[in-house]
């Protein structure tokens, strides 16, 4: 029973996915993507119950592995697809409603969307690293048109550099992957089960060291482009600031972790077989490379969305950092800045699109006065942008710190040093635009949209659970340390 | 079929597959590029179809098919109908001229031979000793990356650094199981076929396919 | 450097010599009649030369010793180089510098006294040959050591002679990368040192289009038919070092008499050849722009480069 309750992870999104591609966007199916998310939570802390108690679930003949690091990112998964696609379903019809886009548009966002999250769930649940890599390959490629569904000039560069870079990347992590695969196969491994994660762990200390190391550079390389990781992060904030405001509270929420949590399996083979200094030389220059993009960048922006883009690479960058340190206090706090940064993010851009639908430009300048304005958008939006930039009672402050304290108590304190000024220098940018933006006068009238109460529902929730969680890890604490345990062995 | 035949053939095949990517930097018209790529395809496909035949493995051999059709055919078709619907059937200059490019790309070339050394030291046969010629197309592909302005160029170097881990993939493992690689032409296909549709939304919008005239997101 | 070497390297010399304006004028027929008209005599470029030694030799006022002494020059080092390629017989007089580098820098230095002369003359078209040329010769001479390089890293040593000998002893090389690669490079080389299409079209009169003829526009009489003695002899030198390093099969490994009579009968008939195909395909392809040529020669020094790279790395 519970290979098939694995099994069904990714099903549900599929069903949905197919339900929409036939019967189009309407009332009843779009609440279809909110249920099957919800059906992947409950699915998801199903299989976190019996891990925790029994061990990993497997299926299909150790193609699917569950342990209880893949339950912890079900989980992300689910609450952050949960928030988007709920979302989503009044975005969506306002977008009708306004004519930005038609009833084949909607139909396309549909399917894509569910086809977008069940690729991810797949890759979390599959122990075969080349399943994983064919999982984030067809997330690049369903989100390829959902990047361009405005249509606009501007959303078809976007797209393009998307796909094109994003392409790229993934082709270099195939060649990290086929790397991996070739030493594999000279210590011992066979066939298909070569590239499962287990084996590979179980061979780790007969790799060759040479090998490895290009293969994990590659790695790192492609991965990492997906990530988001600077100097391989060009794409991002184009892309991410066109797509519409569920798809890129998607795509930063947790694609970016879906990708590094790619990293933080092949993390596990590369410190046994290299050493822990070579995977952590590189992602600390990633991390703080990432960091200083992102601060340069914020402080002149004019666009709320690209605004929050540049804060996923720096996020980014911090979980990155966090994995560098590597011990066990790092490893559970960059996971919980996973989780945190998911819900919060997600919210974030959520309430960016509303902000959009009501004033219509994605300008900062264009916006002033919205807290007066319109209260619950505005307060939505302030919160998430609050939570974002690490305020308690969120919980991404909790993982901040945490990853701060463990960074000095492994040596890396000069880099975390650096990290914290760059944060100051985030902080004090993004406070300045949204000052702007939130406070004052309101410009205008105020215009047409109004917040469904469902939509509003779903962002003040969320920002419920990024507070409750940075108070108390309580729910989630044994399964946040064994996924900690499965990555630092 | 007897091992220096082999060896011989095989470095052959190989081969043609690094000139071809030589060939896709220095010709200016877009379609002598396309017909270039197509030629690697079918270079790449023979390479499979020759460790398939060695190895007497018949998966090898449906891959060399599947790449034939696909990289060799397919795509150049696709292609092809890009640049004949656009009506310009001529590459501006590109960021790096035409000599400067080649002589880039040799030494690219060698990069790549250093970077692949310890590949090849864990397992000296014939095939891996190619695997730097992989290596070393995909690096080509990356610079026409970089160097192109035409939407097409750019998709030429994204299928070549595609055909370079790909050569790599053959020869490294003689096929990576055939889930994946299954996965990976699918997905290739599917990049293609979006880039394409891309490409007939940028000249609708645009009219016209030269990327430098997206400049529009920047900070 | 015992008697019967130096008499091959003589004998190699002077079947050069002779036969140079005899193979230039089968080029010029077989064009001829490709494009539908009769055609010079085959013994027509020696006529021509007869003729000008007997034609008064006049001299730019403002020009210098270099002007004088280029056709000397370029005749002697070809001369000289036809001594040491093996196209005879691979025991040839200059064993010990006959190699090949020897042979570029001898051939670099006929091209770089052919250009000095082209600006000593004084005039605005033989400055603006020299420098045509000197921009083509900068990408084709690299080539031509990288190409025959590659050669040499198989055969051991960069001795032309000792690189013939190892292709007749293991003859599977030929069809090797390594050896492909370099002949393609050093085919479109030839194209471009000895100043034939698509890079100069050597039977142009329009002075803006010319490389090798706007260099020697001021020359006339003995120096004149030295110039085009010396260039002759270099087209028949690089297609002799095209066919024998390539198909040596033919060129004799003694200093016997009978084999070298035989090898000058094969070897001529592979120049012949070679220089029939390059006739042909000369009427077939257009000049390119000069602003081309320059990718051409970087395509195939690339080529070169591969070739080399492949003979360490390959073979």
């Amino acid at each position: 029973m519970w290979n098939t309750l694995a099994l069904l992870v990714p099903a549900f999104p599929l069903a949905a996915a197919a339900v929409a591609a036939a019967a189009g966007w309407r009332r009843s199916t779009a609440w279809l993507a909110p249920t099957a998310a919800v059906a992947v939570i409950a699915d998801g802390v199903a299989l976190s119950v019996r891990v925790l108690d029994h061990g990993p679930v497997t299926a299909l003949n150790d193609l699917v592995r569950i342990d209880a690091l893949s339950a912890f990112m079900i989980l992300v998964i689910g609450l952050v697809a949960f928030i988007a696609t709920a979302y989503g379903v009044s975005y969506i019809r306002a977008e009708l409603d306004h004519g930005h886009t038609d009833a084949a548009g909607a139909r396309i966002y549909g399917v894509l969307v569910c086809l977008f999250v069940a690729a991810m769930l797949a890759g979390v649940v599959a122990n075969n690293l080349g399943v994983l890599w064919v999982a984030v390959e067809a997330t690049t490629i369903s989100t390829a048109f959902l990047v361009g569904h405005r249509r606009t000039r501007a959303s078809l560069e976007a797209s393009w550099k998307y796909t094109v870079i994003g392409s790229v990347g993934v082709a270099l992590a195939f060649l990290g992957t086929v790397l991996v695969y070739f030493a594999s196969r000279h210590a011992g491994g066979s066939g298909q089960a070569a590239l499962n994660w287990t084996a590979l762990v179980a061979e780790a200390p007969r790799l060759d060291p040479g090998v490895m190391r290009l293969a994990v550079g590659m790695l790192v390389l492609g991965y990492g482009t997906k990530v988001g990781l600077a100097p391989m992060h060009t794409w991002l904030p184009d892309a991410h600031s066109q797509a519409p405001a569920p798809v890129s509270a998607l795509m930063s929420g947790v694609l970016l972790s879906v990708a590094f949590y790619a990293l933080l399996r092949y993390k596990v083979i590369a410190d046994v077989t290299l050493g822990p200094g070579y995977l952590r030389g590189l992602l600390v220059a990633g991390a703080l490379l990432s960091l200083t993009v992102a601060a340069s960048l914020l402080i002149a922006q004019r666009d709320y969305k690209r605004l929050l883009a540049y804060s996923s690479i720096e996020h980014m960058g911090l979980i990155a950092l966090g994995t560098a340190i590597g011990s066990p206090l790092a490893i559970s706090a960059a996971l919980l800045h996973i989780l945190g940064h998911g819900i919060a993010k997600a919210v974030a851009f959520c309430s960016s699109g509303e902000v959009l639908l009501a004033e219509g430009t994605t300008e900062i300048t264009g916006v002033r006065g919205l807290l007066a304005a319109r209260p619950l958008v505005g307060g939505t939006f302030g919160l998430a942008l609050i939570a974002v930039l690490g305020f308690p009672p969120f919980s991404l402050f909790a993982s901040e710190l945490a990853i701060a304290r463990a960074g000095v108590a492994d040596g890396l304190g000069w880099a975390v040093a650096i990290a914290l000024v760059l944060l100051l220098v985030i902080f004090a940018a993004v406070v300045g635009h949204a000052q702007h933006m939130l406070l004052g006068e309101p410009a205008g009238e105020l215009e047409g949209h109004h917040t469904p109460r469902a939509a509003g529902a779903v962002l003040v929730a969320g920002l419920l659970a990024a507070a409750v969680l940075g108070v108390s890890i309580w729910p989630i604490e044994r399964l946040l340390h064994a996924a900690a345990r499965v990555v630092t062995g | 079929m007897s091992d220096t035949v082999y060896v011989q053939l095989l470095d052959l095949a190989a081969g043609l597959v690094l000139v071809c990517a030589f060939v896709a930097l220095w010709r200016r018209g877009l379609v002598a590029i396309v017909r270039a790529l197509a030629v690697q395809g079918v270079a790449l496909a023979a390479v499979a179809l020759l460790l398939g035949l060695h190895q007497h493995d018949l998966e090898t051999i449906v891959v060399a098919v599947l790449v034939f059709s696909l990289k060799g055919v397919v795509i150049p078709r696709v292609l092809l109908r890009i640049v004949s619907s656009s009506g310009e059937s001529r590459e501006v200059e590109p960021l790096v001229n035409v000599p400067a490019s080649l002589l880039a790309a040799a030494g690219l070339v060698l990069l790549a031979y250093a970077t692949t050394r310890n590949v090849v030291a864990l397992d000296p046969s014939p095939e891996t000793r190619a695997i730097p010629i992989g290596v070393a197309v995909a690096l080509i592909g990356f610079f026409a990356l970089a160097t192109r302005r035409k939407a097409v160029t750019q998709i030429v170097g994204f299928l070549l650094v595609d055909n370079g881990i790909a050569l790599v993939a053959f020869l490294a493992t003689s096929g990576v199981p055939l889930v994946v690689e299954l996965g990976v032409a699918l997905d290739v296909l599917l990049a293609v076929l979006i880039l394409q549709v891309l490409v007939s939304r940028m000249r609708t919008k645009f009219g016209a396919m030269d990327l430098d005239q997206l400049r529009e997101l920047h900070d | 450097m015992t008697l019967p070497r130096l008499a091959v390297a003589l004998a190699q010399a002077l079947l050069v010599i002779g036969a140079a304006p005899v193979l230039v004028g089968v080029m010029r027929r077989v064009r001829a009649r490709l494009e539908g008209r009769t055609g010079p005599s085959l013994s027509q470029p020696w006529r021509d030369i007869r003729k000008l030694f007997r034609k008064q030799r006049i001299v730019p006022a403002n020009s210098s010793w270099v002007f004088s002494a280029a056709p000397v020059v370029l005749v002697s080092t070809a001369a000289l180089v036809s001594g040491i390629v093996p196209f005879l017989s691979t025991r040839s007089a200059f064993d010990q510098v006959g190699d090949l580098f020897a042979v570029v820098y001898l051939l670099l230095l006929g091209t770089v006294f052919l250009a000095l002369a082209g600006l000593d003359s004084g005039s605005a078209f033989g400055g603006m040959g020299a420098s045509r040329a000197m921009t083509i010769a900068a990408l084709a001479e690299p080539t031509i050591l990288l190409a025959i390089f590659a050669l040499s890293v198989g055969a051991g040593s960069s001795n032309l002679g000792a690189i013939v000998s190892a292709t007749l002893t293991h003859p599977g090389r030929v069809a090797s990368p390594a050896s492909v690669l370099a002949f393609a490079a050093l085919a479109i080389v030839t194209l471009a040192e000895t100043g034939r299409l698509p890079i100069d079209n050597p039977s142009t009169h329009l002075e803006l289009t010319m490389i090798h003829e706007a260099m020697i526009l001021q020359y006339s009489g003995p120096d004149l038919a030295l110039v085009e003695l010396a260039g002759q002899m270099r087209l028949v030198i690089f297609l002799g070092l095209l066919s024998n390093l390539f198909v040596p099969w033919g060129v004799a490994t003694t200093t016997h008499p009978l084999q070298l009579l035989a090898a000058a009968a094969v070897t001529l008939a592979k120049i012949t050849v070679l220089a029939i195909s390059v006739a042909v395909f000369e009427v077939f392809v257009a000049k390119l722009r000069l602003f081309r040529v320059p990718e051409l020669l970087a395509a195939s020094f690339v080529l070169a480069f591969l070739a080399v790279t492949a003979s360490f790395f390959v073979a």
